[in-house]
């Protein structure tokens, strides 16, 4: 019993804290543009073929890792200026749509570039290693997963608060244009916080990939749909909703799995879906509430 | 049918839209039909279905100014409920045989108009009630609704075996639309489009695009008329599905999901949103220039397996290019000209310009000032 | 010397002309007044000013140099600091984090840990609040910070938008207070106010706004002795509209 609790607690951890990247990842720009950043999953695609590109070289894999993740955040700053700085003060909609635009654009790029197939990139062994620790089975990507992510979560958090860039962020997804009355340049802030959805969309990658073993030009809808739901249900203005929502769902979907049989947890999407959609009919600040209320202009 | 203008040239002008636009249809119809040239037919009419929807989601869409991404589950909706009513019952049994044989539904099988506005019905059903519901929600969250609408639909039909027949792909599908059924359809659409865009309706609505707050405050019930489009607009999309089923022949959930939507969203971004003849426009540049790319990709990937000299330049097969051609002219479009190419105009003749300003579904109101940005609820 | 000038501003709305050929100017260690009723054209120069509005036509001028077409961070670096309308803190930012947020053009450290001590010492209130959220502060408290935030920077002028508007009678005298304090420690200032009967009592010279063009340019006790223009712009003078929210 214990062991199944502990295995379980380990997993949707893991699992918990690949979403809550993932939802950050598309509400860090949200919370700034509020652009709904659909080809934030081809960041994950862009991250995936790197570490297949990359990784035909002889360097370790902890390099590959990294420049994978470089890649990533490139992408993010490249579709920021060409794509997305023109659009900027365009309605949410007009956004929404050429995210839209520029996702099919990166997937079908994909597919001419380099090959519709799915490829399998270099992975390191000890991502498919298992150990035992008193009778609980860990898989080792799944703990690393979780020391990573909770890792990162440190890292921005600290970002966010101590840093005068961090607290632009913060403030700008408050009040942009109050932002930059005191002097913060807009498109730098805009800049790092796609950066930022990049490196989310980096570090994703590398677990989600090590997961399935093989990347194709469609692999990032997946979780752009997973952070899509994590972020509405825990609230797209607010980063401690976005991380909230995707342990929710880490732990929900383990959960599911493990417990749901299969024919009903086949309809999981249905499900999902339908709850993003009664949270924006009843809720559409999302579950989490801010600590204090907003003030009106 | 209320007209600001009452001059006789304005009222010309208002008319002559419809005249144009089924003009052209006919047209492409004619030549497709003088050319006997099979697949060529072929992608005709499914440039007439597509224009059939795009011109269904233009309804609602450039009315109203909200977007919306889930357009092709009623077109699902559609499709599915067409056979339900078109397929006799040993059709069924190949093409859906889960479906219970003591169910109401089973003996149903009517001549193919009467299914096909049976589908449109089904569909109008489902997105009247969802509409209740959605019609409540600003922008944005309305977007987001609609897509996850879709991702439901489309999740339950890869299980409702009974009725859909899951994951599989339904075969066995009559081919009831031919080239000029597909154009009477598409005819019929543009009409009901163009009709309603003119009406007090669509002009309420349109008045809500502009300014939500504005209209309710000169007695708009924004809600309503919202609610009115979208219904409208999912009954389109519930006849194309019906149509596409009979032509395609076979198909599955896969068949009705985001590429599909994509390609809608794009004809109509392109052509611009604002009016029927946007809509018109952008399904028959998109599937013009789409025929083109792939007569390229074709000639590119078999000029490779030649020996010739420029065999061995080509190095690489051209797969997806078509679809990227397609994105970029989407991007191109939202970033230069928003309101797409027909900016919010509609065709007329005398070529004045007949329609609204270049207002659109996408664009913000921030003219001469850089106003700050407003929270979004 | 000028420090601001503004001349022949024209800023428009779609079709609607907001401000028709506004020309005013802020001498170094004045403190002006801009005053009229509500929708005269006061916050849209304000806002012309500080580069959140792009003007039609005219010219802008800070300290020689042209701040029409200027981004508004840049207008801010170049030592125009904004106080907005409606005060403006960040709410989800702690008073400390909005405070540092208003130095964020300042590199010395040290000074930006003077200055935040100096300012706290200066609003006690935001002393004892120093790690809350600024959402939970009240109004009075919000325009506080919103003033220290704006000082952290340590701007050349201050530029004012209603600092007293929905404010109780009480915290108004503070606020105006708070702006003679300023000037006493040498700031330049220009105030867009309703409350006229407050403002006249501490501004060295005044303009009046009424539907976006000026009907009067002076010192307070000018514009006291013309009795017929407080009645036909400001419906009466002495019963200064203290404006309500």
């Amino acid at each position: 019993m214990i062991t199944d609790a502990a295995q379980y607690l380990i997993s949707a951890l893991s699992l918990g804290g690949l979403y809550a990247l993932m939802a950050l990842g598309l509400v860090i720009v949200y919370g700034i543009l509020k652009l709904i950043n659909f080809a934030y999953g081809e960041l994950i695609m862009v991250a995936g073929y790197g570490m297949l590109i990359i990784g035909r070289s002889p360097w370790p894999w902890i390099f590959v890792a990294i420049l994978s993740v470089i890649c990533a955040i490139l992408a993010a700053l490249v579709m920021e200026r060409v794509a997305f700085r023109p659009v900027r003060n365009s309605s949410p909609t007009t956004m929404l749509i050429t995210s839209f635009a520029v996702s099919a654009l990166l997937q079908n790029l994909a597919l001419l570039i380099i090959s519709p197939r799915p490829q399998v990139p270099r992975l390191p062994d000890y991502f498919s290693r298992n150990f035992s620790v008193r009778g609980v089975r860990i898989a080792a990507l799944d703990l690393m997963g979780l020391i990573v992510s909770v890792l990162a979560l440190i890292l921005l958090t600290l970002f966010l608060r101590r840093t005068v860039i961090g607290l632009s962020l913060r403030a700008a997804a408050d009040d942009f244009t109050m932002t930059r009355l005191m002097g913060v340049r807009a498109n730098m802030v805009i800049a790092v916080a796609f950066a930022i959805s990049g490196l989310m969309a980096g570090i994703v990658a590398l677990f989600w990939i090590g997961n399935t073993r093989s990347t194709t030009p469609t692999i990032g809808l997946e979780p752009v749909l997973i952070a899509f739901i994590a972020s509405v249900v825990g609230g797209m203005s607010s980063m401690k909703g976005a991380v909230l929502g995707g342990y929710v769902l880490g732990f929900l979907t383990i959960g599911l799995q493990t417990w749901l049989p299969q024919d009903i947890n086949a309809y999981r999407d249905a499900v999902l879906f339908g709850i993003v959609i009664l949270v924006l009919l009843v809720r559409p600040e999302g579950i989490v509430r801010p600590a204090y209320s907003r003030e009106a202009r | 049918m209320k007209y600001i203008e009452t001059s006789n040239r304005a009222v010309w002008s208002r008319l002559s839209t419809p005249v144009i636009l089924v003009a052209i249809v006919l047209m492409i119809a004619a030549i497709t039909m003088v050319r006997e040239d099979v697949v060529f037919e072929r992608v005709v009419i499914v440039m007439f279905i597509n224009l059939l929807l795009v011109v269904g989601l233009q309804t609602f869409m450039g009315n109203s100014g909200l977007g919306s991404f889930g357009q092709y589950a009623f077109v699902l909706i559609g499709a599915y409920a067409s056979i339900w009513f078109s397929l006799t019952p040993q059709q069924k049994n190949l093409a859906l045989p889960d479906m219970p044989k003591d169910w109401w539904l089973y003996d149903q099988q009517y001549p193919f108009v009467a299914a096909v506005l049976a589908a449109g019905l089904v569909a109008m059903v489902v997105g009247a009630i969802i509409g209740i519901a959605f019609v409540r929600l600003r922008g944005a969250s309305f977007t987001i609704a609609t897509f996850a609408f879709l991702i439901v639909v489309h999740s339950v039909a890869l299980q409702w075996e009974q009725v859909t027949r899951g994951s599989r792909t339904v075969i066995g599908i009559p081919r009831y639309t031919s080239l000029w059924i597909a154009a009477a359809w598409a005819i019929a659409v543009i009409l009901v489009g163009y009709v309603f865009k003119e009406s007090t309706i669509g002009l309420k609505l349109r008045a809500s695009r502009e300014d939500e707050d504005a209209a309710a405050s000169i007695g708009v019930n924004v809600k309503l008329m919202r609610w009115l489009g979208w219904t409208l607009s999912v009954f389109l999309s519930g006849i194309g599905g019906a149509l596409w089923a009979h032509f395609i022949q076979q198909f599955s959930p896969q068949s009705f999901y985001l590429k599909e939507t994509f390609l809608i969203v794009a004809m109509l971004v392109i052509g611009g949103s604002a009016s029927v003849s946007g809509a018109v426009i952008g399904a028959v540049a998109v599937a013009m220039t789409s025929e083109g790319m792939r007569q390229f990709e074709n000639w590119w990937n078999l000029e490779r397996q030649t020996e010739t000299d420029i065999g061995a330049i080509l190095p690489f097969q051209l797969i997806g290019f078509t679809e990227i051609v397609i994105a970029l002219a989407m991007i191109l479009i939202l970033v230069l000209r928003p309101s797409g190419i027909m900016g919010g105009r509609e065709l007329s003749w005398p070529f004045g310009s007949s329609g609204g300003p270049p207002a659109t579904v996408v664009e913000d109101a921030q003219p001469a000032a850089l106003a700050h940005q407003d929270p979004v609820s | 010397m000028s420090y601001l000038l503004v001349d022949d501003l024209h800023v428009r709305y779609g079709a609607i002309a907001a401000v028709r050929g506004v020309s005013l100017r802020v001498d170094a260690g004045e403190v002006v007044g801009l005053i009229g009723v509500n929708g005269a054209g006061k916050s849209t120069t304000m806002s012309s000013i500080v580069g959140v509005v792009k003007p039609f036509s005219g010219s802008i001028s800070f300290d020689r140099r042209e701040l029409v077409g200027q981004s508004p961070e840049a207008i801010l670096r170049l030592g125009l600091a904004p106080v907005m309308e409606g005060r403006r803190i960040f709410p989800s930012l702690t008073v400390e984090e909005n405070l540092r947020l208003g130095a964020a053009t300042v590199a010395d450290k040290q000074q930006v840990q003077e200055d935040m001590d100096r300012w706290c010492a200066f609003f006690p209130a935001l002393q004892e609040r120093f790690t809350k959220p600024a959402g939970t502060l009240s109004g009075g408290q919000q325009q506080m910070l919103a003033v220290a935030r704006a000082l952290m920077s340590r701007p050349k002028m201050l530029l004012m938008d209603e600092p007293s508007l929905g404010l109780a009678p009480k915290l108004v005298a503070e606020v105006f207070q708070l702006i003679v304090e300023l000037r006493d420690l040498g700031m330049t200032i220009l105030l867009v106010e309703q409350n006229v009967r407050m403002t006249l009592d501490i501004v060295d010279r005044v303009y009046l706004l009424s539907s976006g063009q000026v009907e009067f340019d002076g010192t307070a006790n000018e514009l006291r002795a013309r009795g017929d223009i407080e009645r036909a712009y400001l419906h009466g003078a002495g019963s200064s509209s203290i404006a309500v929210g």
